[in-house]
């Protein structure tokens, strides 16, 4: 059987109860350690929680070795560990297939992902469009997609979750070229590069699917006790330290209901202009004016 | 110089051993930098110790010279002038076939090329080749007709034969200019008539144009200097009884009428040498005297040759009728670079700095084109060799030094520095200058440690590059060096640096598996570049391995079906198929007439109309490889795939890497298409960065590859071997013993020579020329020259055929697994 179990968000100890038991009798246990990692601890501290030994799995291992992974799996239990929802990212539905390709049992123990776990601003999840990525910029890749996407969302008026891209374990563009296998240390965006990529693109295309006034929000370190929320405009987020990774940063839609806006105001440093940051943007895909049917008093 | 009108570049480009150094010694000797004595011997041009001791020139040598020309000649120049003093900067060229890429950049910098022809030997096939090159940059030629006192001393032909052998050689120029000629610079052929061929001995140090002997005759019969010189060449006789000139070979009598140019031109100088070779004292005071040639009392103690060489420079000395010739016919920077602008401007042909060169305006932003670099005294730096196209280049200014891989607006591959120094190129002399303005041809001091071998010098920041140059020849031959002693391998790794950056085609690299690789043209290209290696830019002992050949991987039909790859995260997939590009068109992107940097629109239409290939899959190509230059191709054939353009950069390195290192011994694949049909793309851009799609690529290419028949192409030299005839049998027993493929066997015309010219695999040119010196006693000397690519017939799967040893044998060389892997290894099943 493999096990997927998802770790949660910062601590050693935010994993499930039944996660737990299952870490603790399975054959072998592996930590993807690269589509993002946990802010307060670290493989040793998971080790010494789980009081067995974790094998670290990077991104050639679960991509080009998933064999390795999978060896056994029909007759002993292995678990694979990521960190946050084991669906959470797209990233691991591959090794699930892989699994039933070789009639290998699959159970999934689920907990708290930045999908679910965003919540926590005062969002609704329920008017949340297309999640993105923000890819770090460098010369040879700019990749800006993501603007149509974000686009689509505000047309409808919803928010977009806006996940900010981490390098763990990399190659630089030079090494992958001459296929060396070589890494870069790790880098992690923050809130203030993302947005002033998020200002280019926006420069560049010129489409209108933002502003430099469109109301946006920073969550920091989310599901760590320095969780930390800040609402304000895109131009704002440009120029805000936001600390420590990890970050993530939402963009409002229009619809923005009115208890949305009062738990924001907790976060913002002037309340006022945020409101009319909102209601300004709100005109961008603003749909004809609502008429209500006409009621038949007739019978 | 500030009067560019007044300047002339020009290269001195011809066969090996036709004499361009020493006809170059009397153009020297008359600026009086060597003497009189010495010139035809001194090779002054021949900086190098070894190109003195080998007698041939290595790399190419500028030298500047200051020239006057009297009233009358200054009306014939039909360019703008003024004065009546010029400056000519002159480069003197290899002429063996390996450094012909010192002859491109010569050709690149100037505007004029004198073309030096043995008279015996006739046109040969370097001659062929860098008259080729310089119509290709839109270079205007004359003619020198070299070794005149061979064809008198030791062949004694006769007036009328020796007419007729001019004629041809003339003959066979001009067919030569009107095949490979540019339409926009005009008609360049050469006429003896217009003064554009001259005649002469460069080792004697005379020569003469028709020109000049018109201007002698045209006092005496009081005709019209332009009508005399159209009789002296030709069909025109003339009869001394009734003092006319005809058309006809014969006289109303019906007797033979002699030629004019035969009584007028040729019949002095015959006599003259009868005279002073037979040792007739008496008569040669006569005809000295006739021909006013007034000799010091020293110079008549003098008897035979040595007499015969004073004579003669008295009488027609080379460089009056050279520097006349050059200057008169050859164009000035302000005339050459209105035409060449275009040719010379990668960017827009309506933009400042190409309506700049057009004018060679020196006000402008500056534009110069450096063509190489030439090693200082000073142990590792080099002189940056260039001429100023637009603008005025000074000391201490800052420019921008682009490379040849600079894109406007982009960061890569460009510097901002200042030139520290300015300096006149003379040979083996430099001379400081404060500025040089437009049209002429500098050195810089400062540089070179930015550039690698060329590049654009620029001030404007919206300029393009100039046109890379390309070369004919191809570093098909290579071999690998190692230190002798282990503690020398960083001078060995600094020597490599050096030497690449001293010779426009040599090029170093380090294999997969650590070796240092030296690549260059030919045997003697690689013999050279590798003593000056030993000796000079790395100085310490080497070990060098046998030389080996670069081939090429290539297909031959279309993939049997779909490769398919999946990228490592599985999320994305790519679709592509293979297919063979045609020779000509894979030519064509070699040569840089089909050029990636080209308009996409214009390169489209071109390869429409002359290469028959869709508009629409021209339009979609997106990009050549390997190194974004080479003959193969990326054409994107996919429908309305939504974030395409995101992955297309990926895309390109993955197909960059593949086309470096083909999948069969990872040797730069050739003449391969390949065509994307579809692509599925993870919805994030997070999860199809280059780290997904650049491996895939390459995958898909390498499995696209390996179902299409795929083969190895063999760099084929072109021989060309003169000879007597008795010495052909052996020629033709070493060619076959070599896979040699004859093509032709002429005999040329009034000689005993034979030339023959056949394809030669370079693999199998090691040691070629020791054995047809053996098979033909010493009489046989090939010129070999990079022709063309071909494929060799024969499976590379299969162990047991020659493609296939010579796969088993590089992949072992290369450090690579010993069987070539199935498309399996890269094709991923849906």
């Amino acid at each position: 059987m493999l096990y997927l179990v998802g770790l949660g968000l910062s601590y050693e100890s935010d994993i499930t109860v039944r996660g737990l038991e299952i870490v603790k009798r399975c054959k072998r246990v592996y930590l993807e350690a690269y589509t993002s990692i946990l802010m307060a601890t670290d493989k040793a501290g998971l080790e010494k929680f789980y009081g067995r030994e974790v094998i670290l799995a990077d991104r050639e291992l679960v991509e080009s070795g998933s064999d390795e992974i999978l060896a056994g799996a029909d007759t002993d239990d292995i678990a694979f560990l990521v960190v946050g929802d084991p669906f959470g990212a797209t990233t691991h539905t591959d090794l699930v297939i892989r699994a039933r390709e070789l009639a290998i049992k699959v159970e999934t123990v689920h907990n708290a992902s930045v999908m679910n776990a965003i919540g926590a601003c005062g969002l609704q999840l329920y008017t949340f469009g297309q999640a993105v990525s923000i890819v770090f910029f460098n010369e040879h890749w700019r990749p800006d997609s993501f603007y149509d996407k974000v686009m689509e969302n505000r047309r409808i008026g919803l928010h977009t979750l806006l996940l900010l891209d981490i390098k763990v374990k990399e190659q630089s563009w030079e090494n992958m070229a001459r296929g060396r296998l070589i890494y870069e240390p790790p880098r992690y965006m923050d809130i203030a590069t993302a947005a002033q990529q998020l200002l280019e693109v926006e420069e560049k295309k010129g489409l209108q699917a933002y502003t430099p006034s469109t109301p946006c929000v920073a969550a920091s370190r989310l599901g760590s006790p320095t969780q930390n929320f800040k609402a304000g405009t895109l131009q704002q987020m440009a120029e805000y330290d936001a600390g420590e990774p990890l970050h993530s940063m939402i963009m409002l839609g229009r619809q923005v209901h009115d208890l949305e806006l009062e738990y924001l105001y907790e976060y913002c440093d002037d309340k006022e202009a945020f409101k009319s940051a909102v209601v300004e943007d709100q005109k961008f895909f603003a749909p004809a004016p609502y008429i209500a049917p006409e009621e038949n008093f007739s019978d | 110089m500030d009067k560019v009108t007044n300047v002339r570049n020009m290269s001195v480009i011809a066969h090996v051993d036709h004499g361009k150094s020493t006809l170059t010694d009397s153009l020297v000797q008359r600026a009086g930098i060597i003497s009189a004595a010495k010139a035809g011997e001194a090779r002054f041009t021949d900086t190098r110790k070894d190109e003195q001791e080998r007698g041939i020139t290595i790399k190419s040598t500028a030298i500047s010279l200051f020239s006057e020309l009297g009233e009358e000649d200054i009306k014939e120049i039909s360019q703008k002038t003024e004065g009546n003093k010029f400056l000519i900067n002159l480069i003197d060229s290899p002429g063996h076939v390996d450094f012909s890429s010192e002859v491109t950049a010569a050709l690149r910098v100037t505007d004029g090329a004198l073309v030096v022809v043995d008279c015996v030997e006739g046109v040969c096939v370097q001659t062929e080749t860098v008259l080729r090159q310089s119509l290709g940059e839109r270079i205007k030629p004359v003619v020198i007709i070299n070794k005149v006192d061979r064809a008198l001393l030791e062949l004694q032909v006769s007036k009328e034969d020796l007419y007729q052998s001019f004629a041809r050689t003339v003959e066979s120029v001009n067919v030569i200019i009107s095949t490979y000629v540019d339409k926009s610079i005009g008609d360049v052929q050469v006429y003896p008539e217009r003064g554009t061929v001259a005649f002469g001995s460069g080792l004697h140090g005379w020569a003469f144009t028709i020109r000049q002997f018109a201007i002698r005759y045209s006092k005496k019969f009081g005709v019209d200097r332009a009508k005399m010189m159209e009789r002296l060449w030709g069909d025109s006789f003339f009869n001394p009884k009734t003092k006319k000139w005809t058309k006809n070979a014969k006289d109303a009598d019906g007797k033979p009428l002699e030629r004019a140019f035969n009584m007028f031109v040729l019949d002095p100088i015959f006599r003259l040498f009868a005279a002073i070779m037979n040792f007739k004292k008496e008569e040669i005071p006569v005809l000295l005297e006739k021909l006013e040639i007034n000799l010091k009392s020293e110079e008549r103690e003098l008897e035979g040759k040595a007499l015969l060489k004073v004579v003669m420079r008295k009488f027609l000395p080379a460089a009056d009728a050279l520097l006349e010739m050059i200057i008169i016919h050859l164009p000035s920077p302000v005339t050459a670079q209105y035409y060449r602008a275009e040719t010379l401007y990668e960017g827009p042909s309506d933009d400042a700095s190409c309506i700049a060169i057009r004018d060679c305006d020196p006000k402008a932003d500056l534009m110069l084109y450096v063509s190489k670099m030439v090693p200082t005294s000073d142990k590792g730096r080099f002189y940056a060799f260039g001429r100023v196209f637009a603008g005025t280049v000074r000391s201490g200014q800052k420019v921008r030094i682009q490379g040849p891989n600079y894109v406007p607006g982009k960061k890569e591959d460009l510097f901002v520095k200042a030139i520290q120094r300015t300096v006149l190129m003379m040979g083996r002399f430099v001379e400081a200058i404060d500025d040089c303005p437009a049209g002429n041809i500098v050195g810089l001091v400062g540089i070179d440690q930015f550039l690698l071998k060329s590049g654009t010098l620029t001030t404007n920041e919206a300029s393009h590059n100039m046109k890379v140059m390309k070369f004919s020849v191809s570093p098909v031959v290579q071999v690998a060096v190692e230190v002798k002693n282990g503690n020398d391998l960083p001078k060995l790794v600094e020597g490599l640096k050096r030497l690449s950056k001293s010779d426009p085609c040599c090029i170093t690299s380090m294999s997969e598996s650590g070796e240092h690789i030296v690549a260059c043209t030919g045997e003697l290209h690689l013999e050279i570049c590798l003593s000056d290696l030993e000796n000079d830019h790395a100085g310490v002992p080497l070990r060098i391995s046998p030389p080996v050949v670069a081939y090429r991987e290539t297909v031959e039909a279309q993939s049997s079906m779909t490769a398919l790859s999946k990228s490592p995260n599985k999320h994305n997939r790519i679709y592509v198929s293979a297919q063979p590009i045609d020779d000509e068109t894979a030519n064509a992107i070699e040569s840089g007439k089909i050029s990636p940097r080209e308009d996409f629109k214009t390169r489209a239409r071109l390869m429409a109309d002359e290469y028959g290939w869709d508009v629409t899959d021209a339009r979609k190509i997106w990009c050549f490889g390997p190194d974004g230059t080479g003959a193969n191709l990326v054409v994107d054939q996919t429908k309305a795939v939504q974030y395409l353009l995101e992955i297309k950069d990926s895309v390109n390195s993955g197909f960059q890497w593949a086309s470096k290192e083909g999948p069969l011994l990872g040797e730069a694949m050739r003449s391969v298409r390949i065509n994307i049909l579809d692509v599925t793309m993870h919805a994030d851009a997070i999860h199809r960065g280059a780290g997904q799609i650049m491996p895939t690529m390459r995958r898909a290419t390498y499995a696209a590859m390996l179902l299409a028949e795929p083969r190895i192409q063999e760099p084929v030299f072109l021989v060309e071997v003169q000879c007597p005839e008795n010495a052909i049998g052996g020629i033709y027993s070493v060619l076959n013993k070599k896979r040699g493929q004859v093509i032709s066997e002429e005999q040329r015309p009034g000689t005993p020579l034979f030339t023959v010219k056949a394809y030669l695999p370079v693999n199998e040119s090691f040691g070629f020329t020791g054995l047809l010196r053996q098979a033909t006693g010493g009489q046989a000397f090939p010129q070999m020259v990079f022709d063309h690519w071909a494929t060799m017939n024969g499976n590379p799967l299969d162990n047991t055929s020659k493609p296939g040893q010579i796969v088993a044998e590089t992949r072992k060389r290369h450090g690579m697994k010993e069987d070539v892997p199935g498309y399996e290894e890269y094709y991923d099943k849906l």
